[in-house]
């Protein structure tokens, strides 16, 4: 196999040394140049012709988020983001994703102890980056709902409960499909993003903005209300619980599994457990096998199980592990994957309907231009 | 996955305090022009910029205290309060200062310095609110978090879980009160964990316990318990059962939901309280429009360009000094070959040789250049930390001065620049706080109330210069005239005979003026003579030129580099000598009886000037003929001019400076040797020493004249035993 060629924008020395150092450690990367500004990345890219590309979106000159819109516009590559672990850093990092970049990772710390995952983190990426066939999600319109929310229910109990796991391309995904969902969608949703610590709230605000339904930053004793999806925090566990006066989310600081916390395998049982048939488990595209197996748990316990389908998928590992397992009761593409909530939260319906007719393999990628 | 090596990890962290200290001093850059022109919204980006860099730079090396002091820094500046307050140039002129000392004991591994005080700035200034300034709506999205984050620090009211506030809900529909108690644990308690465990026992038949913090399990040590509590029973009753003593110190019981169904319909929708700061939307798409912005102007740093390698500068003179090498190889070679010709005059290949030597030559002396070329950096690597040190002596001493540059671009060998870093800030402080007079004396002299001092530099043949000079009052040479006299660093006649630029050096010498004196005498001296020193050690020298009343000039001349020179060879007594041919005004040729003698000094007439001279070897003896021939080599340093009095004359040659330990060489008359194409070894004549030498020297009468300077006992013996006897 060729070596995957990477070029390293950052505006730091520090960082366009270290950046390659980290990725060097692995025999299968290449890391062609580095530029510390967007005007020298876009010159580096089109004389060294690099696979993927690290971006730091704040440089002085041209900075991060511009070039990333000319990649985008003009090359079409697969750009990482090395975001800084701040407010605005959380919310560049998210416009950045929307308007197409691959997935991110958080500025390292501490190298010299952390390096192992470190280096995994950014190498795993760049190299799913890397096989990855472009760009696969269309940019979405950043185009704001201003209308006035109504404020939520709290009677209304929610049909289904509905816990997505998603990694590598899910911040897209989950704003093309929360943002075709209904205000009065009437299942609630919970979702594990792999994400770091400290983006999740920004990311949680953003889709809250662009969508119709209410979406917040889990918290411990959040009721899980119909029409509102709860994103679990980034470096915590989520979980569901049955109380007398309503459901709740629980989070919890419990070791990492699979290499992750937040992990879509604790979710995932912990809805089997508590809510058994009437939960329905959906594990999106990403890189791994977190929440297969839990997936396996959720459909054991007789609920619905969801995977996205291949084409949709940035990467396809995590739903290809449950799929290959026999753990997804349904393969549906990205494009009608809200429609297929919608059907599966119908109260007055038990199980398949028209709404999904656009499953299994038929799905040629949502969004894919 | 490959462990991150502590050699790797010792040059990351090597990397870091470099790039920190570009930083730091981009920072100050920018906090200075932010001073003129506050609340410049780019400016404050720009400084955002540095500091986020210096952030993630930070953490990336684990310097957790110093990352953390600069994410505060960032997370205020882009709040509006903050980036547009009066006094935040200030608060990034602390933070400079505060992430120096602490880089500063990173590096030395020593004791970090508190950054409370500069956080207290942070806060002070993110606080504040101003009135409306240009700065931009982007900068809005940042505002909520941080004072939500100060909000949980500073341990407000708790804040209720969904779940709980459904449940305050049900209570109060269910016919029951809902009471918040806020208890203090006693400082008492021998185990304050214990405590809430016993509230919670006391209060179990009375009321309804539907939430508590901090929260069951938690091993969080607190001084304080929140419980939230259904109940029919009254807020005095329950605040009783709280009062265990020594345990529980302070009770406060508050009724926060009345048994009748009050207001409050929304519990749930507390995600709204979340948007009322943040207008949903619009935040993005201004930090887009705020990135626009931002992209056509190069704002921090000045723009090191791309491809830049850092490399260690051992590396570079490394490969100076096999270039050296390679010079001496040439002269060797070039040495065989005229012996060669001489004994083989017919032979046809000498004109190919010769072509080839050429050719060599010439790609030789391209070589060197460019090896030099590397090592040399513009002055304004040392200039640049000169704005912010005038700014803060200036307001120090209560002055007001312009700090203007020029010839920023001037290139200078590094290890120069590294060496006179120190003599130029003692100069340009000094000039502050000596050179200028205060605002009212300048208004009375008739000058504007502002001063100004000049730093610049240019190239002069094979030297650098940097002149220092402010428009102040000028040095009074009378005053100091007389101050050294008064000292005894110089007879009263002797004074008198002194020229006025030689009255001005009397500054340099040690012991000429201390602090205490400053105010007296016009203001110098303190630790001039260091800054000469400094300069004589780089074979460089420092002059004075002032107008009492109008400006002083501080001229540092430095050689282009130190580690090859062209040279003028001579001998005396035998033995081979260099001085650096740029330092040779003129060569001279005199008879013994042209030497004249004047107290004691000798010189030379020399059209119309008298030369004073040095004779670096022996006296003439008796039986020295006066017709005898000599050489007198007319250096020039600085303003002054000397004779040497040489044997002979031995050409020119370029020569690679080898330095020269104190076990060799136990004189400073001597800088350092060079070996020659045939493997003689050359010793290099340290000029200033020389000078200083013949200025110092009083001879007494029975001393007769000074002579042999360059041979006394020790100089002898060394020369001698020493160096002489190397060979390539």
């Amino acid at each position: 196999m060729s070596l995957v060629r990477v070029l390293v924008v950052d505006d730091s020395a520090l960082m366009r040394k270290l950046i390659p150092q980290i990725l060097q450690t692995d025999s299968s990367i290449e890391v062609v140049g580095t530029a510390m500004d967007g005007n020298f990345g876009l010159k580096k890219i089109a004389e060294l012709k690099p696979q993927v590309v690290t971006l730091d979106l704040e440089m002085p000159g041209m900075g991060g988020i511009d070039m990333l819109k000319e990649i985008m516009r003009r090359h079409r590559l697969p750009v990482i983001v090395v975001s800084s672990h701040s407010t605005q850093g959380a919310s560049v990092t998210l416009q950045a994703l929307s308007l197409g970049a691959f997935d991110f990772v958080a500025k390292p710390t501490d190298v010299s102890a952390r390096m192992p995952q470190i280096a995994e983190e950014l190498i795993g990426k760049i190299k799913a980056a890397a096989q990855s066939r472009g760009v696969r999600v269309r940019p979405i319109g950043e185009a704001p709902r201003t209308s006035q929310k109504a404020s939520l229910d709290t009677k209304r109990t929610p049909t289904k409960v509905i816990a997505i796991g998603v990694s590598t391309g899910g911040p897209q995904a989950l704003q093309y499909v929360f943002s075709q969902l209904p205000v009065d969608f009437p299942g609630t949703i919970l979702v594990v993003q792999h994400m770091p610590e400290g983006f999740t709230e920004m990311f949680a605000r953003r889709l809250d903005e662009i969508c119709a339904i209410r979406v917040k930053e889990a918290q411990s004793g959040d009721v899980l209300l119909a029409g509102r999806a709860l994103i679990c925090p980034g470096s915590r566990h989520l979980k569901v619980k049955r109380l007398p006066l309503g459901d709740v989310a629980v989070l919890s600081d419990e070791p990492r599994v699979n290499g992750h916390r937040p992990s879509a395998d604790v979710l995932f049982k912990s809805l089997a457990e508590e809510f058994g048939p009437k939960g329905v488990g959906v594990l999106m595209t990403g890189m791994g096998e977190d929440g297969a197996l839990g997936l396996g748990v959720v459909k054991g316990a007789g609920g619905m199980t969801i995977a996205q389908n291949e084409e949709s998928c940035v990467v396809y590992g995590m739903p290809k592990a449950a799929i290959d397992r026999g753990f997804a009761l349904r393969v549906v593409g990205l494009d009608v994957l809200a429609n297929t909530l919608l059907a599966q939260c119908a109260p007055d319906r038990r199980s398949t309907s028209a709404g999904e007719s656009g499953e299994s393999s038929k799905g040629a990628g949502a969004g894919r231009d | 996955m490959t462990q991150f090596s502590d050699e790797r990890g010792a040059e990351m962290r090597e990397l870091f305090f470099e790039t920190a200290q570009e930083l730091l001093q981009s920072l100050n850059e920018e906090a200075l022009k932010l001073e003129k022109r506050p609340a410049d919204a780019e400016l404050v980006r720009s400084i955002r910029r540095i500091v986020h860099t210096l952030k993630g730079d930070a953490a990336a090396c684990g310097f957790r205290e110093l990352s953390n002091a600069a994410h505060e820094l960032e997370d205020a500046l882009a709040l509006e309060a903050a980036s547009s307050h009066g006094s935040l140039a200030e608060v990034a002129f602390a933070a400079a200062d505060t992430f120096g000392s602490m880089l500063a004991a990173y590096r030395r591994k020593g004791k970090l310095p508190s950054a409370a005080p500069l956080g207290k700035m942070i806060r002070e200034i993110s606080r504040e609110p101003k009135t409306k300034t240009g700065t931009k709506a982007g900068m809005k999205t940042g505002s909520t978090k941080v004072s939500k984050k100060a909000a949980a620090v500073a341990a407000g009211p708790v804040a209720w879980t969904e779940y709980e506030k459904l449940a305050i809900q049900n209570a109060s529909s269910g016919g029951k009160n809902v009471y918040q108690v806020t208890a203090s644990i006693d400082r008492q308690c021998v185990m304050p964990i214990a405590a809430r465990q016993l509230v919670l026992n006391a209060l179990k038949t009375s009321a309804e316990i539907l939430g508590a913090r901090p929260e069951a399990g938690s091993a969080e040590s607190t001084k304080r318990l929140d419980l939230l509590l259904a109940s029919e029973k009254s807020a005095e009753q329950l605040a009783a059962k709280c009062r265990i003593p020594s345990v529980i110190s302070e009770v406060s019981v508050e009724l926060i939901r009345a048994a009748a169904p009050k207001t409050r319909k929304t519990v749930v929708a507390e995600p709204a309280e979340d948007k009322a700061t943040v207008q949903p939307g619009h935040a993005n798409a201004a930090e887009s429009g705020e990135e626009h912005g931002g992209a056509t102007k190069a704002a921090h740093a000045p723009a090191l360009a791309e491809n830049i390698l850092r490399v260690d500068a051992e590396r570079i003179d490394n490969v100076l000094n096999l270039v050296g090498e390679l010079i001496i190889g040439r002269s060797m070679l070039q040495q065989a070959f005229t012996e060669f010709a001489r004994h083989v005059p017919k032979e046809a290949l000498r004109g190919r040789f010769t072509d080839a030597m050429a050719f060599q030559s010439r790609v030789l002396s391209d070589l060197q250049r460019s090896v030099m070329k590397i090592r040399m950096v513009p002055v304004e690597q040392l200039f640049r930390r000169f704005p912010r040190m005038v700014r803060d002596v200036a307001k120090q001493c209560g002055k007001d001065v312009d700090l203007v540059m020029s010839g920023q671009d001037t290139d200078l060998d590094k290890s120069l620049l590294d060496v006179i870093a120190e003599p130029l800030t003692h100069l340009v402080r000094n000039a502050v706080s000596h050179g200028i007079e205060s605002a009212e004396e300048r208004v009375r002299a008739g000058k504007p109330a502002r001063g100004t001092i000049r730093l610049t530099s240019y190239h002069h043949g094979n030297q650098v210069i940097v002149e220092i000079s402010d428009d102040g009052r000028g040095i009074d040479a009378q005053v100091v005239k007389s101050k050294a006299v008064e000292k005894g660093l110089i007879a009263a006649e002797e004074a008198e005979r002194l020229s006025e630029s030689d009255i001005l050096a009397l500054v340099f010498t040690p012991g000429f003026s201390t602090a205490e004196e400053i105010t007296e005498v016009s203001g110098r001296g303190v630790g001039l003579d260091v800054v000469q020193t400094v300069l004589h050690r780089l074979k460089g020298s420092v002059d004075i030129e002032t107008r009492v009343g109008h400006s002083t000039t501080f001229r540092l001349k430095l050689p282009l580099t130190l580690a090859i020179i062209k040279a003028l060879l001579f001998r005396v007594e035998q033995r081979l000598y260099a001085v650096p041919l740029n330092a040779v005004a003129e060569i001279a040729r005199a008879r013994e009886s042209d030497v004249h003698q004047v107290h004691n000094y000798e010189v030379l007439q020399l059209r119309d000037r008298v030369l004073p001279l040095v004779r670096l070897g022996r006296a003439p003896g008796a039986g020295t003929a006066a017709s005898a021939k000599i050489f007198v080599l007319v250096i020039s340093m600085g303003d002054r001019k000397l004779g040497l009095i040489v044997g002979s004359l031995d050409g020119e040659e370029e020569l690679v400076i080898k330095a020269l330990d104190d076990q060799t060489v136990a004189t400073d008359l001597v800088s350092g040797a060079s070996i020659l194409g045939d493997g003689r070894v050359v010793l290099i004549v340290n000029l200033p020493a020389i000078v200083e030498r013949h200025s110092k020297h009083r001879p007494q009468q029975a001393e007769g004249v000074v002579s042999g300077i360059l041979l006394s006992h020790a100089d002898r013996k060394n020369l001698t035993e020493g160096p002489a006897e190397v060979r390539p």
